[in-house]
């Protein structure tokens, strides 16, 4: 029997960062999968979705050519060139993450792992034995009971495999995926109906920044969002495509966890303490599976982390700013404290806003809806949440994430040169906002 | 021109108080009758109502901090009025910050010294009477040397978010310049110190001292560090927690303790009580326990007596305390003349005195006078402790949990169970032969089911 260091679970943005961590550490290393590595980051979720949300957005760009005077007509999509071009994304980096294990002599098994005990995995029907296990199964879509998935009741994973468009679809749930999705399918002519359970879609933002991403949806895309209500069996079943997006379960089947003695909690996550320890000494939990905020550049940040921590360095702690990105029209990004939270908690907060259209970039690029906000702390002026709606709030949120993580105070980020004209520009007047004191806005009118 | 604000006196024993909430900002209109802030007492939060109309023109003390009654706490008027320079009176809780810098004799505040307070008690208690007010703490407060800084020091030290006061002054009379904080900042290495934007901020705005934290990140100071400092920072304890450290080290310094431990056999008496209990009679373990002390009490009089050091005298009546435990603190009701009462009615009163202590209803009178104390720790899981006697009380039984235990019976080892319970008895009183009379005499009777048969008959 074979014995390794450390054996990884999981080839997802969690796992496969974890064994090269490990490997990059001098740990001999195992990782396991049962299907592609990647994991659903990288074959169904985050890089496929972009590839053809950014067909979408192309594609919606040049309907819209004629302000720059370009004339374009008789733009069409071919859908299944599009999933053609997704799938070439999907292989090109499913390549790239083989080539980097090799390179790191991490050895790939195939297969379905189970735990024999603590030290010793089965892969189908081998036998391996591991010092240190790192479990980073993912998670997987969940499907209410009463609508099983067919070729129309489909998830976002069966969703993506889709050859061609239907002409109306329903997206259940109103979550960042739901959302996501939507606003594509919408892009390409779909007429797209979002229901939701609860009184908003995307329920995790402030409601001023909801708001924002709602109307661009209902009144640029044409999406009817209807809340509060659930689907009804009989809409689904009429429905032309149903795409189930209602929140995301734990991976551990199969696994037999018991057999280690690894607890779950009611909900079937692996929970861990803030290094990752499952509670058994030697395994780890990273990424969707821990529960934990269900991000895969989480799931990579507590794979580097929990690798470290199981090779013996200074035991650290699972980064606790993780910022959070949607793929919607238009795009919206947060980290840290929201407004709503702040107020939940009683906290004394300042909050400076700026919007896209006050920025020379803004208007000469024709991208001026939405804003940027920061959170701060009324009494010690430190940044404390950020959240953006607009063009590349996605990219933009990198900056808000280093300045809170870094402890900065509105007046430092305020100070800080940014280039003009970017739109990186926009967290400085912002930062300025939160003392009133935005130099390209109007005076707010003293009371 | 303006009235002052004073700290009303709730009780003949309240030395001092501290206020909970104003209820009122500065500047606030205020009604006659309405309530102006509220205070803690040495048993409940009482409300303070103003006596007239007018503006809340200053506060003066702010929450938590404790101050002698009839101190000035604010001032009452109008608009405009001028208010008379006052200091904040002294807290009479020793205050461990830096000696503040004080210009002007306080106006204010009452001679009052913060002298150890007597322990609430009525006049009938055992306690040692309230000692009479000794002239003067020996140790009064040494008038702090005057605190002398120059406004650029002190904003340099304000900017760099440090304390001043440790600072070595080369100034005339002793008085800080800014040459020696930058001494003072090059010689703690202040310069290398690495603090977050966020950090700083904080700390000078809760006023602490950065060179006093330590960095826990790589050596930066961030936010956390900082949170974790302010939570160090001493805080004022209640009215509460006041009282239980002063009377517990008064007991422990001027008591001399001596301990010693019995293991009582509680198989018997447990499956008779739960023979009562399936009738429908409310004994609890804690009942029996009572009744057999009081017993004992009464076999054993020294025990129930006390002592100034020089006299000792002896309490005809049992007056029984129980320590019970509230959140954040204990308090000790007394079955009062607990040698008169039939084992029902020590019962039935230990019981409704527990509920009061829960509601904090208790009386002062229901809460003073006692002779002889039982903590029981049983429901606690613990194996054996000890306690600290009540101030005043010849001794007090610490009772453990009762537990299974492989114990030596006829030569053969059974299971049987086992309950630890720890006499802490007043050596001046109490010697040790006695002591351990007295805590077998306990272990006899809870052993007894006879006795326990006849008491419940």
């Amino acid at each position: 029997m074979e014995t390794y260091d450390v054996v990884a679970i999981g080839a997802g943005p969690g796992g496969y960062p974890a064994a090269i961590r490990a490997a990059q550490l001098g740990a001999s290393v195992a990782i396991i999968e049962r299907e592609q590595l990647g994991g659903t980051c990288l074959n169904w979720g985050c890089i496929p979705t972009k590839a053809l949300i950014a067909g979408a957005d192309l594609f919606g760009r040049i309907q819209h050519a004629s302000q720059f005077g370009i004339k374009v007509s008789g733009a069409t999509v071919d859908y299944a060139a599009l999933i053609a071009h997704k799938n070439k994304v999907v292989q090109q980096l499913r390549g790239g993450v083989s080539r980097l294990l090799a390179g790191n002599g991490v050895k790939v098994l195939t297969g379905q792992a189970s735990f024999v005990d603590r030290n010793t995995l089965d892969v189908a029907g081998n036998r391996i034995g591991a010092k240190k296990i790192i479990i980073a199964t993912g998670s997987t879509s969940v499907v209410p009971g009463f609508l099983p998935p067919n070729g129309r009741i489909v998830e976002s994973r069966g969703f993506l495999d889709l050859t061609a468009l239907p002409k109306t679809m329903i997206v259940m749930g109103g979550g960042y995926i739901g959302c996501e999705l939507a606003c594509m399918a919408a892009l390409l002519g779909v007429k797209v109906t979002i229901v939701e359970l609860l009184d908003d879609i995307l329920l995790l933002l402030d409601a001023d920044v909801r708001r924002e991403v709602r109307q661009h949806m209902e009144q640029k895309l044409g999406i009817t969002i209807r809340t509060g209500k659930p689907l009804e069996k009989a809409e689904a079943e009429a429905a032309e495509l149903v795409l189930v997006s209602v929140g995301r379960k734990p991976v551990t089947d199969g696994l037999k966890l018991e057999n280690a003695g690894v607890k779950t909690n009611d909900k079937g996550f692996i929970p861990v303490d803030d290094f990752g320890r499952t509670n058994v000494a030697n395994i780890y939990a990273i990424g969707d599976v821990n529960g934990r905020t269900q991000l895969a550049h989480n799931a990579t940040s507590q794979g580097i982390i929990a690798a470290e921590n199981a090779l013996g360095n200074k035991p650290g702690k699972y980064e606790s700013l993780v910022p959070g990105v949607i793929f919607t029209q238009p795009e919206v990004a947060l980290v840290g404290l929201t407004e709503d939270e702040a107020k939940k908690a009683g906290r004394a907060v300042q909050v400076g806003k700026f919007r896209f259209g006050g920025l020379g970039k803004g208007i000469a690029t024709g991208e001026t809806i939405g804003f940027v906000k920061w959170i701060a702390d009324a009494g010690t002026d430190q940044l404390l949440g950020a959240a953006a709606v607009g063009a590349h709030a996605t990219e933009l949120i990198a900056e808000a994430t280093l300045a809170i993580r870094s402890e900065l105070t509105a007046t430092e980020v305020g100070r800080t040169i940014h280039a003009h004209p970017t739109f990186s520009e926009i967290w400085m007047e912002a930062a300025h906002a939160v003392h009133g004191t935005a130099t390209h806005a109007p005076p707010k009118r003293k009371k | 021109m303006s009235t002052p604000i004073i700290m009303p006196k709730f009780g003949q024993m309240t030395e001092e108080s501290a206020i909970v909430e104003w209820r009122k900002k500065e500047g606030d209109k205020v009604a006659q009758g309405d309530i102006l802030f509220t205070v803690e007492t040495d048993k409940s939060v009482m409300e303070v109502e103003a006596f007239e109309a007018g503006t809340l023109l200053k506060i003066v003390v702010p929450p938590g901090v404790n101050v002698p009654v009839q101190s000035v706490v604010g001032f009452l008027g109008q608009p405009g009025e001028a208010i008379p320079t006052v200091e904040p009176p002294k807290p009479a809780a020793p205050k461990p910050a830096a000696p503040q810098p004080v210009a002007t004799a306080p106006a204010a505040t009452p001679t009052a010294l913060p002298v150890e307070r007597a322990v609430p008690s009525a006049p009938m208690t055992v306690a040692p009477a309230p000692r009479p007010p000794e002239p003067a703490a020996p140790t009064a407060p040494a008038a702090p040397s005057i605190f002398r800084i120059s406004p650029r020091a002190r904003k340099l030290a304000e900017r760099c978010v440090i304390d001043p006061t440790p600072i070595k002054g080369t100034g005339p009379e002793g008085r800080i310049v800014e040459k020696d904080v930058q001494a003072y900042l090059a010689s703690r290495g202040y310069d290398k110190l690495r603090v977050t934007p966020a950090a700083k901020n904080l700390a000078a705005k809760e006023k602490i001292d950065l060179l006093a934290v330590t960095p826990s990140d790589g050596g930066r100071i961030t936010v956390a560090d900082i949170e974790r400092a302010i939570a160090e920072k001493p805080k004022p304890m209640n009215k509460m927690r006041q009282i239980i450290a002063q009377r517990l080290t008064q007991s422990k310094v001027t008591q001399p303790h001596f301990y010693v431990t019995v293991s009582v056999d509680m198989t018997d008496l447990i499956a008779y009580r739960n023979g009562l209990k399936a009738d429908g009679l409310p004994y609890t373990v804690t009942d029996f326990i009572s009744q057999a002390v009081v017993l004992s009490l009464q076999e054993f009089p020294a025990v129930n007596s006390s002592t100034d050091g020089k006299t000792t005298r002896w309490h005809s009546r049992v007056n029984l305390g129980l320590a019970v435990s509230l959140e954040g603190g204990l308090v000790v009701p007394v079955i009062k003349d607990a040698g008169n009462l039939t084992f029902r009615e020590i019962c039935d009163t230990s019981k409704q005195l527990a509920e009061k202590a829960r509601a904090g209803k208790l009386t002062p009178d229901e809460m003073s006078g006692g002779t002889f104390t039982i903590s029981n720790m049983g429901m606690l899981n613990v194996e054996n402790f000890a306690a600290i006697i009540n101030t005043g009380e010849g001794g007090i039984l610490a009772v453990a949990s009762t537990m299974k235990q492989p114990v030596v019976r006829d030569d053969k080892i059974v299971i049987r169970q086992m309950m630890k319970m720890t006499l802490s008895a007043d050596h001046r009183l109490v010697d040790g032969a006695l002591g351990a009379q007295f805590i077998n005499a306990v272990k006899t009777k809870l052993e007894d089911i006879e006795l326990w048969k006849r008491m419940t008959s």
